[in-house]
């Protein structure tokens, strides 16, 4: 993983929320973010369970959540352990521009839904690389 | 199994690892398919960060956790807010290391990717079936249960056939015919045999009616394909 603009690791940390595809488009955003080095992944359980190292990977590091529904259990879990969220996006505002679109479900993605995961990496991407 | 009973199954989802993903997948597939009418989940980072409502959950419901590793954090944020658990599953326990060729994300998914959600699933579903049975009729009651469940945890909505002039409806059967697809089943009478194993899996066949679904599931079977 390559340091952002302020010599910091990136951390993409996805709600994966079970029960809605939303949760399963955070998901898939944020493999495919890592997957063109947009930052590394860290387990949202493991981080709000306490875990002792994966707390101090996040407040070494700039954070994106990404949140499938607006409890936004990510973003307010970073910021609950101390860490730095230098972006939140959430699938809902994403959304408003693919209105009607078929996206799947909580189990597997259509489509529409894989684009919009890839709109979101894309996004999380371009980020990046405007802040190196 | 009583019909009532409501089992809470919470999955760690790790992103981390395949075990995250294969708990997350294994979840869902029991949830939806095979035992939709006994089970609900909620996420585990809002049940771990929520508040005394989401927390109600594991109090409310007799609780399997499903853990991808041994940092089995579902099983002790549960345990932490919500007291013991009915069960405790790992992952990488009940795969054993046949999980090396897995991937986090379901556009790298495999046939060792399918198997292994089969695998853990089938493992859920027995623990659940294991905590009806010794629950039965003590267990909460769908109105109860209604009043804790994550909303997101209904399951997916059946489909109809018509056996032997009656109108059945089979929970999730578009799905079980989209993965026999996948398998390369065809969509002619030689399928018979193993749409009527694969759905007798989900939904009770007696054997003197096996005739009528397998001659149902065949015709159902071959209209969703051409469909689709």
């Amino acid at each position: 993983m390559i340091p952002n603009g302020n010599g910091k690791k990136t951390i993409v940390i996805p709600c994966s929320g079970i029960g809605k595809v939303q949760g399963l488009i955070a998901r898939e955003a944020a493999y495919a973010a890592a997957a063109a080095g947009g930052g590394e992944l860290l387990c949202l359980a493991l981080l709000v369970s306490g875990d002792e190292e994966a707390v101090s990977r996040i407040r070494d590091a700039e954070c994106i959540t990404i949140d499938g529904c607006p409890k936004l259990c990510a973003v307010k879990n970073v910021e609950a352990t101390g860490g730095t969220v230098a972006k939140s996006i959430q699938v809902i505002d994403v959304l408003k521009n693919h209105r009607g679109a078929e996206l799947g479900t909580a189990t597997k993605l259509a489509d529409a839904g894989w684009a919009v995961a890839h709109e979101i990496a894309q996004d999380i991407n371009h980020c990046e690389s405007e802040v190196k | 199994m009583s019909s009532t009973t409501k089992v809470g199954i919470i999955s760690c989802s790790g992103e981390e690892l395949p075990e995250g993903t294969i708990s997350r997948l294994a979840t869902r597939r029991v949830l939806e398919l095979m035992r939709p009418g006994n089970t609900v989940t909620i996420c585990l980072p809002l049940f771990l960060a929520g508040n005394e409502a989401e927390r109600e959950f594991a109090r409310k419901h007799p609780t399997i956790t499903v853990d991808g590793c041994n940092k089995l954090c579902a099983k002790k944020g549960t345990e932490k807010y919500s007291g013991p658990v009915s069960a405790a599953l790992v992952v990488s326990e009940i795969l054993n290391g046949k999980c090396s060729c897995c991937a986090v994300s379901a556009k790298d998914r495999s046939e060792d990717d399918k198997e292994a959600v089969w695998l853990v699933s089938e493992q859920i579903a027995k623990a659940v079936d294991e905590i009806v049975a010794g629950e039965g009729e003590t267990c909460c009651s769908d109105e109860e249960a209604d009043t804790v469940a994550c909303g997101c945890s209904t399951p997916v909505p059946g489909m109809q056939i018509q056996v032997a002039g009656k109108s059945v409806t089979i929970p999730g059967l578009g799905l079980i015919f989209d993965h026999l697809a996948e398998t390369g089943l065809a969509a002619d009478d030689s399928s018979g045999e193993k749409l009527l194993e694969t759905v007798r899996i989900y939904h009770p066949i007696e054997p003197e009616q096996e005739d009528d679904y397998r001659t149902a599931l065949t015709s159902a079977y071959k209209a969703y394909r051409r469909q689709t």
